[in-house]
């Protein structure tokens, strides 16, 4: 990996962190608010595959555990797997992983992985005894949150996707 | 494909075992210091732009500083008011003989809400612009104009952060500001669930103020009763909260409750 790729993924995911802790959680929006951090983390593993969306998904999760609340590693392990299985469809050849790509295809992607990522977050809370995860907090977020996210592709996926291009493929994808 | 698949599985691993770590230790958790660290960095960069966005979104609503003026005294004689049916019943006990010093007025460190805990949707917490350089500690109690804000739980070198009076994470002892009576609330997510200690009547409309204990100060307003549930065993109230807490911005930190309330013994009277 080079440095210039590696300064990109720290930039782009400490920039991510601050405006969604300052913008994007304070917006008075009813049920819940867009997570920049797991648009972001789709958005490598579409450009660049799974290892990258694995690597992306685990720091930025850790990142994030360390500034909030709850248990260290739940953020963690939830984008891991998010980044894992979004690099994994970016991949397939079915989905156009060599040629053409649906336009829809990130929508879907961000859709499904903030409903995967809302509901595996809800299991590790009901693991660990955590008094917010109740069923109905479970289906506000999972509505709410995923709803968001897909709002939130169109200015991000295009964006990281040029910005890999910019500074070169992620050679760890080739290994 | 293996090499992603196997560094997945690694990764998983190691997230679950910071879980399980975290989790069993506790408030001595090895990750404290790292979780300071982080803070100490990212807290001056949050501080920093979640104060531009809130001048920018006052901005946006047209609001001027002397609108803002207004508000704060609008909150704070909206608090005074609720204070006094409480205040009332207080003196009818006759509680100057007690010498309580509970008149709602501590000091206090002022600090804004910079920033708001996010995890998927599911989380109760702000983050504050002031932390142990400013003499704040875990366990405090956090108020508005309003009433009651929460409790600091975690406390970096610049930021805190709150937990919400509506977290379900949350629970402050009450009691009901006409009749006295005793209870705990919890935070249900979107308001409070009150359940008495003791038998007593709940009715829709009654006010609830804190009682004081190691954590919290005395005599700050929670929140109004909206609807009450007579159960067989305890009565339980929903309650709404005195606090928006989904627009919250100016707030105080008590940083010194009274370390024990001064009580003069009561002497009986010669003669009667």
């Amino acid at each position: 990996m080079t440095v210039r790729r590696a300064l990109l993924s720290v930039a782009t995911v400490l920039a991510a962190l601050l405006v969604q802790s300052t913008v994007l959680t304070r917006l008075p929006l009813p049920g819940g608010a867009p997570d920049l951090l797991l648009v972001l983390v789709v958005a490598y593993a579409l450009a660049e595959g799974p290892l990258s969306g694995t690597v992306t998904g685990f720091c930025a999760g850790l990142l994030a555990d360390l500034t909030s609340d709850h248990e260290l590693g739940r953020t963690a392990l939830v984008l891991a797997l998010v980044g894992y299985v979004a690099g994994l469809v970016a991949d397939d050849p079915s989905y156009g992983g060599s040629g053409e790509r649906s336009t829809l295809l990130p929508f879907a992607v961000v859709g499904l992985a903030a409903a995967g990522a809302v509901t595996v977050y809800a299991v590790e809370g009901l693991l660990l005894g955590d008094p917010r995860i109740t069923a109905s907090a479970w289906l506000t977020a999972l509505l709410g949150t995923s709803a968001y996210c897909v709002l939130l592709t169109p200015f991000v996926v295009p964006v990281v996707g040029a910005l890999v291009r910019r500074v070169g493929r992620d050679p760890l994808r080739h290994r | 494909m293996r090499g992603p698949r196997l560094l997945l599985v690694l990764l998983l691993l190691t997230a679950f075992t910071l879980t399980a770590l975290d989790a069993r230790s506790g408030d001595g958790s090895p990750f404290e210091g790292l979780r300071r660290g982080v803070d100490a960095v990212l807290g001056p960069a949050q501080r920093a732009l979640g104060g531009a966005v809130t001048r920018v979104a006052g901005a946006v609503d047209g609001e001027s500083a002397a609108d803002e003026r207004l508000e704060q005294e609008n909150a704070r004689l909206r608090a005074e008011l609720r204070r006094t049916d409480d205040l009332r019943r207080r003196v009818r006990e006759l509680d100057e003989l007690l010498q309580l010093r509970d008149d709602g007025s501590y000091p206090m460190v002022p600090a804004r809400v910079t920033a708001r805990g996010s995890a998927f949707g599911f989380a109760s917490t702000v983050t504050i612009d002031a932390g142990s350089s400013d003499g704040i500690e875990p366990g405090q109690t956090v108020v508005s104009g309003d009433g009651l804000v929460g409790r600091t739980v975690r406390v970096g070198a610049f930021t805190s952060t709150v937990l919400l009076v509506t977290d379900p994470g949350f629970t402050v002892g009450a009691r009901l500001d006409r009749q006295g009576t005793v209870g705990l609330a919890t935070g249900t997510g979107d308001g409070l669930e009150l359940a008495l200690v003791e038998g007593g009547r709940l009715e829709e409309g009654d006010a609830l103020l804190t009682t004081g204990s190691d954590t919290f100060v005395p005599g700050v307003p929670v929140g109004r009763v909206t609807s009450v549930d007579d159960g067989r065993q305890v009565s339980t109230a929903q309650v709404a909260p005195f606090v928006d807490v989904t627009a919250l911005d100016l707030v105080g930190v008590v940083t010194e409750p009274p370390r024990s309330t001064p009580r003069v013994p009561l002497e009986p009277r010669p003669g009667s």
